[in-house]
């Protein structure tokens, strides 16, 4: 509170037919400050003003007024009336409203203005005389353990029962065997010295030993030094001015909360212009919008080949190439507070990605057997044995990693996807591992064709969150990423449909979502920044607008959820039935050909004993 | 002036309006023949939806793509340009 000495008489001028609800918030932050504050009714003639001006003889005078027609030389008049009493240094006068500026105030003679967006503690310190702080308690970002609180024990006996055969069948498969892609992670982990590798000293016993175990386009690189023929190299000039840009951005850089309530999910985007500048440049924006973690991924061929090249990497496609001086300077020009994932879900390096992440620093990474197998193209008994591999490197390095059931795009159901989801979080569990189950949280091509979302988006997708609560206590982060197929190029649309599944997925509690940007469905050119701020900004207004309000399904989410529980029961039947699991895989008991899903041949042959 | 500032675009500009047109062809090939006319050389068409007396547009111009050199990392002192 204000002392006798510091307490200021504000007069309060609604200078408007009606409206004063801006002035009336003001008079009770400044009366709350100490402050002598007198509100005059609307619309009073500027003469009546300026003479209770006079008689009062107020420190400061706050004049309301939403600009239109004529307001601006209202305002002036205003200011000619009040220099013409002889009153205009004795006082301060500042104007406030809808499209007002400060450039504006200064030009209509005020001494300040503000306008939308200005809050309550920025007028009161305007009129103590203080420069303006935002509470940094209020937009204050910690990064968060999305797994922390959760058991991981089994809520459905006899799925639990199913999912443990399941996985000591699937470690006796695999113990024993070896592939390139483990070779390459182990000598990773064990031979990689990533403090000498940061120092720039190069290990040619190390540069020997991985090329040998590298598909020739890899292999080059560390023979000839050449690189992927889609990349080049950034020039060390290009890299001095991204670390200046950076400096400069750091000096303005904040960030800001998405979230209008404490529970309410983590928003994740996933990055991958091709070029790691353009990658931190949409980082950047998007921490200062508010996303609480970002996703890094990789072109579709750094999944088909054996080894990762090295060097600091561009390239035209979709996705960025997976090298350490990549990760590493992205992981540099992040915000202390973002949640950082690199996913290795699907290919030939998967686990290898996962020691590169846990060495460079990443919180999060990406494993999934069933949908890399099914869905992107590597073959089932080479991604189960560097899946377990995955998955032991994860707890190594402690990465929490989320299960995707991205092979729901292709059209597989949402009980098969799950099933094969549950079966590596199993694997995981049993391993030490900390799994997120990803559920995909969209309009896919199976409630296309069989119709559960001819009503409403919110029923197939709560029984979703529903079905898998009832299976086992794990966080939920829907994905990847919500809303899509619903998008088109409309970015309207687009936003409003993302903001919407964001508003169902807080309703639902779940723990973190993954957004697309307004530019998902457009396909003509790279996602820029500007759609990317789109979706984010809905999101907030979706999280306001709902708060601790919530998103009400039908009867018919209930009963979709048993449903499910039961389907996946059945396929779990199944499964545990095979010869083994990359058998289940192949025989399409975790998603047909016929439902769009077809065994990788990425890899193929490559399974070895050790 | 325009050319200094353009250089400060993250990646693309977005031009949205609504044209008068009787056809979403029409619309495309108006929405284009603009945005070439403004001197955009890397154009394509984000969104088009024609009903009644036309089409609302979202045209783009890359400005820059991924993997080239951008101004905006070289001009760190951002203070009067134009």
């Amino acid at each position: 509170m204000a002392n006798c000495l510091e307490r200021k008489k504000v007069l309060l001028v609604p200078l408007d037919p009606v409206h004063d609800i801006g002035l009336k918030m003001i008079r009770r932050g400044l009366d709350e400050a100490g402050h002598q504050t007198m509100l005059l009714p609307p619309d009073l003639p500027p003469e009546e003003i300026v003479s209770i001006i006079s008689r009062e003889s107020p420190d400061q005078v706050l004049v309301s007024r939403t600009l239109g027609y004529g307001v601006a030389e209202l305002l002036a008049r205003f200011v000619d009336l009040t220099d013409a009493a002889g009153l205009r240094d004795k006082t301060t006068l500042v104007v406030g409203g809808m499209a007002i500026r400060p450039e504006l105030a200064a030009e209509l003679g005020f001494d300040a203005g503000f306008g939308p967006g200005t809050s309550v503690d920025e007028v009161v310190a305007f009129i103590e005389g203080r420069t303006y702080k935002p509470d940094a308690e209020i937009s204050r970002k910690e990064k968060v353990d999305l797994a922390a609180r959760y058991s991981y024990e089994y809520r459905h006996p006899a799925i639990a029962r199913l999912l443990e055969g399941i996985v000591d069948g699937i470690l006796a498969w695999a113990e024993g065997k070896t592939s390139p892609g483990i070779k390459r992670a182990r000598l990773r982990d064990e031979a990689w010295d990533v403090e000498a590798w940061r120092q720039g000293k190069s290990d040619s016993n190390f540069n020997d030993a991985y090329g040998a175990l590298c598909d020739p386009v890899a292999e080059a690189f560390y023979r000839k030094g050449e690189v992927h023929p889609k990349t080049r190299r950034q020039s060390k000039e290009e890299i001095a001015r991204l670390e200046d840009y950076l400096t400069s951005v750091e000096k303005s850089m904040t960030v800001r909360l998405l979230q209008h309530r404490e529970g309410q999910p983590k928003v994740f985007i996933q990055y991958g212009t091709g070029c790691p500048f353009m990658d931190i440049a949409h980082i950047k924006v998007c921490e200062a919008w508010g996303a609480d973690g970002v996703v890094h991924f990789d072109p579709s061929w750094g999944a088909r080949t054996e080894g990762f090249i090295g060097d600091f990497l561009t390239h035209q496609e979709d996705g960025s190439v997976i090298t350490p001086e990549n990760l590493s300077r992205i992981k540099a020009a992040l915000e202390t507070s973002t949640l950082w994932q690199v996913r290795a879900h699907r290919g030939l390096n998967t686990p290898e990605t996962v020691v590169l992440a846990g060495k460079l620093g990443a919180d999060l990474t990406k494993i999934n057997i069933a949908y890399g197998a099914l869905a992107a193209g590597t073959d089932p008994a080479r991604l189960t044995v560097d899946g377990v591999e995955a998955i032991r490197m994860a707890v190594k390095y402690n990465l929490p990693f989320d299960v995707v059931t991205n092979e729901e795009l292709a059209g597989v159901p949402a009980h098969k996807a799950f099933a094969g989801m549950l079966i590596v979080a199993a694997l995981a569990r049993r391993l030490g591992g900390r799994p997120l189950l990803q559920p995909l949280f969209a309009f896919s091509p199976e409630v296309m064709i069989s119709g559960q979302m001819r009503d409403n988006y919110i029923d197939f997708n709560a029984a979703k969150i529903e079905a898998l609560r009832a299976i086992i206590d794990a966080p939920i982060w829907p994905g990847a990423p919500i809303g899509f197929l619903t998008q088109t190029e409309d970015r309207v649309q687009s936003s409003m449909t993302t903001s919407l599944h964001a508003a169902l997925a807080a309703s639902l509690r779940v723990d973190a979502v993954s957004i697309a940007s307004s530019d998902e469905a457009y396909s003509g050119g790279p996602i820029v920044a500007a759609s990317r701020v789109d979706t984010l900004r809905a999101v907030a207004e979706g999280f306001r607008f709902f708060g601790e309000g919530r998103v009400e399904p039908t009867k018919k989410a209930s009963q979709w959820a048993t449903e499910i529980v039961d389907k996946i029961e059945a396929v779990l039947r199944a499964v545990a039935a095979a010869p083994s699991f990359p058998e289940a895989l192949y025989a399409g008991l975790l998603g047909s050909k016929e439902e769009g899903a077809y065994p990788g041949r990425a890899g193929r042959g490559t399974v070895t004993e050790e | 002036m325009a050319q200094g500032v353009l250089s400060q675009v993250l990646d693309a500009l977005d031009l949205e309006t609504f044209l008068i047109c009787s056809s979403e062809d029409e619309g495309k090939e108006m929405t284009i023949r603009l945005m070439k006319a403004l001197g955009f050389q890397d154009v394509d068409l984000v969104f088009i939806q024609f009903a009644g007396p036309g089409a609302r547009v979202r045209a783009r111009a890359y400005i820059y793509r991924p993997g080239q050199d951008y101004a905006w990392v070289r001009n760190t002192d951002r203070e009067g340009k134009g």
